[in-house]
């Protein structure tokens, strides 16, 4: 845990510090009064004091547990990791495929990742996610799902 | 007078079949939400807004506040039958209505859950009836130095209790903060902070950020828990015996008043009341040995707070545009997207609309009774449903919300992004809601602070020359002190985050 705030405030530390050079190229004030830089830079620069606060006051606190682990058991991370992975497939594929596919391939890809066993069922569900799910939105919700290049 | 006209106009409105049809559809939608583990309030919410997209804008608010406080009550269900809060204010339902549970009374426990639910939260829609008018004019006199003062106090409050550290609290607003001021700049026009992708020109989305943080991260830490047991428990009582009502009716009026009184302060997280109301009941009981055993008043007081801040939460909202925790934020972000601006104004420009919202409410507390009494074992049933199919069908269901706000894939990758953001901040144990507070205030905070500047010509004393001004930012001052020396109660600290 007291690494990982560490780590967590060193990297908010870069943002803000990011931030604070960022903000010192829109105008600060203007005749009207305070411009575009104004507000941002104020705010990255009271967020890096607390950053660097915040790694000051955790590295002074005390050590964790030996058996202290933010890290997930192997299982654990599979499942964390497909469901991340597959969302980038989801978000990379779905104007080149359409809802339809994508969502076909996702689901069919992540039941079974996260432990799902029945076949008829995980059949019946990613039927169900797919064109099911894009009938009821598209046609009866008028939700513009994206149809892909096949025109599916 | 004027105001009775507005409500009786209101209540015809929200008793069409339409209006009916939709806060019946969100009363189940938000019991589900607040039923399924790993989908919270916020990301609910924020999630079924596409079904409310072909919608007129009271219909869609309609349905969208009755998700709100379904998924509300729905929580209590995983409180009671599985120990495991289905959203953060039903944490303190588990301590008492689990071990009701294991004795065989969790029918009983989830009963006047939902009755004490409906007398809080028909109570408090009767007081907002009662404020929200005069509230709206008083903060029509507000000026930008007001509201600046006292968004600031709203974010003040929640970044006091948020979370064990006050630091890790003000940095998370402060994050938020700058996350809003992506895009375009509303006063000058310069993109800010946009790396030149025009993707970026309007901002990041408020609802794929809000579904990332709270979507996504919830459902890659429940991804990594064990499936958990439910509780066999008996659900055809669901009707207190005589003692068990006697014992619970004192405590649902002191949650009732509670709820509401806590509701109008904007910043007070759904837990605050819950925890206030639990620790009231253990103190005013003539047996706190018994608290932590099954204790039915540990269960109707915390529910009724629940429900009755639920409602009164919308005051702040309504009144003064501000939102007091992050589904309510979500729900501002609804209003918006709808073409609404939560505030005094709409009370002026839109009377019939938010009076029929308002009713709405009154509707909704009964459509929530009417479904969780007699139904209760059926949601106790979608429980049963494994989690795997759960958790894709609730990604699905974010892909399509980010999706479809801008018919953009890249509100996938903000979504995203932000998921992995949450889930890892989650881990951490950092606040998330004075985050999301902060995304949906700063730019009505930075354009407040900067039109106060304009008007002053620069000099900062405008905010120390009005009375109201200076009482809000005393009060934020006092209230981040408080909290700098730990005079909070540290279980309120610990357990606020949304």
């Amino acid at each position: 845990m007291k690494r990982g705030w560490i780590v967590a405030s060193v990297a908010f530390l870069a943002l803000f510090c990011i931030t604070i050079w960022e903000s010192t190229s829109y105008p600060l004030l203007d005749e009207l009064g305070p411009g575009p830089g104004f507000f941002p830079l104020w705010l990255a620069v009271i967020g890096a004091l607390l950053s660097a606060l915040l790694i000051f006051e955790t590295a002074r606190g005390p050590a964790d547990p030996p058996e202290a682990t933010l890290v997930p058991d192997r299982p654990a991370l599979f499942r964390v990791l497909s469901i991340i992975v597959m969302l980038a497939v989801a978000a990379a594929s779905l104007e080149l495929l359409g809802w339809r596919i994508t969502a076909l391939i996702v689901t069919a890809a992540l039941l079974p990742a996260l432990g799902a066993h029945s076949p008829l069922v995980m059949s019946l569900f990613v039927l169900a996610a797919s064109f099911g799910v894009f009938h009821v939105f598209y046609y009866w919700l008028k939700v513009p799902l994206p149809i892909g290049t096949l025109g599916i | 007078m004027e105001t009775f006209d507005h409500l009786l106009a209101g209540l015809a409105a929200a008793l069409s079949f339409q209006n009916l049809a939709f806060a019946l559809a969100g009363c189940i939608f938000g019991t589900l939400v607040g039923v399924l583990p790993g989908v919270g309030p916020a990301a609910g919410t924020a999630i079924l807004i596409p079904l409310t997209f072909n919608l007129d804008p009271a219909g869609a608010i309609i349905m969208l506040s009755a998700i709100y406080y379904g998924a509300m009550y729905g929580g209590t269900i995983t409180s009671v039958l599985l120990n495991v809060p289905g959203e953060a204010a039903s944490v303190i339902t588990c301590i008492e209505g689990y071990q009701m549970a294991r004795k065989g009374r969790g029918g009983a426990a989830l009963g006047i859950a939902a009755i004490g639910s409906f007398i809080g939260g028909t109570f408090a829609v009767l007081a907002l009836v009662v404020v929200a008018a005069p509230l709206a004019a008083l903060a029509l006199k507000f000026g930008p130095p007001e509201f600046f003062a006292l968004m600031l106090f709203g974010l003040c409050l929640v970044t006091s209790l948020a979370g064990r550290s006050l630091i890790a609290g003000v940095l998370m607003t402060v994050a938020g903060l700058l996350i809003s001021l992506i895009g375009i700049d509303p006063t000058r026009g310069v993109p800010r902070f946009t790396l030149g992708l025009p993707e970026l020109y309007d901002g990041l989305g408020f609802i794929p950020v809000v579904m990332g943080l709270f979507g996504i991260g919830e459902i890659l830490s429940t991804a990594e828990k064990p499936y958990r047991e439910i509780v066999r428990t008996n659900l055809r009582d669901v009707l207190p015996s005589k003692a068990e009502w006697k014992a619970s009716m004192g405590a649902i009026w002191r949650g009732t008043g509670l709820g509401f009184f806590l509701g109008l302060i904007p910043g007070v997280g759904s837990i605050i009341p819950t925890f206030m109301s639990y620790i009231l009941e253990k103190k005013v009981s003539k047996h706190p040995e018994k608290f932590g055993t099954g204790v039915i008043e540990g269960v109707a007081g915390p529910e009724t707070a629940n429900n009755s801040y639920a409602n009164a939460a919308m005051v702040p909202l309504l009144t003064l545009g501000i939102p007091s925790s992050p589904t309510i934020a979500v729900l501002m972000g609804a209003f918006i997207i709808n073409g609404l601006t939560p505030g005094p104004f709409l009370f002026t420009e839109k009377p019939i609309l938010v009076w029929t919202i308002i009713a709405s409410f009154f509707i909704g507390n009964v459509i929530l009774l009417i479904l969780n009494l007699p139904l209760v074992g059926l949601w106790a049933k979608i429980l049963e449903v494994p989690y795997q199919y759960i958790c894709v069908g609730t990604v699905l269901f974010c892909m399509i919300g980010a999706y479809s706000i801008n018919s953009s894939v890249f509100d996938i990758w903000v979504m995203l992004g932000f998921g992995v953001v949450g889930y890892l901040l989650r881990k951490l144990d950092f606040p998330l809601a004075p985050a999301v507070l902060g995304l949906i205030l700063g730019p009505q905070l930075e354009k407040s602070l900067r039109t106060s500047l304009e008007m002053s010509a620069g000099d900062f004393s405008i905010f120390f020359t009005r009375p109201i001004t200076v009482l809000l930012l005393a009060l934020s001052v006092i209230v981040i002190l408080v909290s700098a020396l730990n005079l909070a109660p540290s279980q309120l600290r610990e357990a606020s985050d949304d």
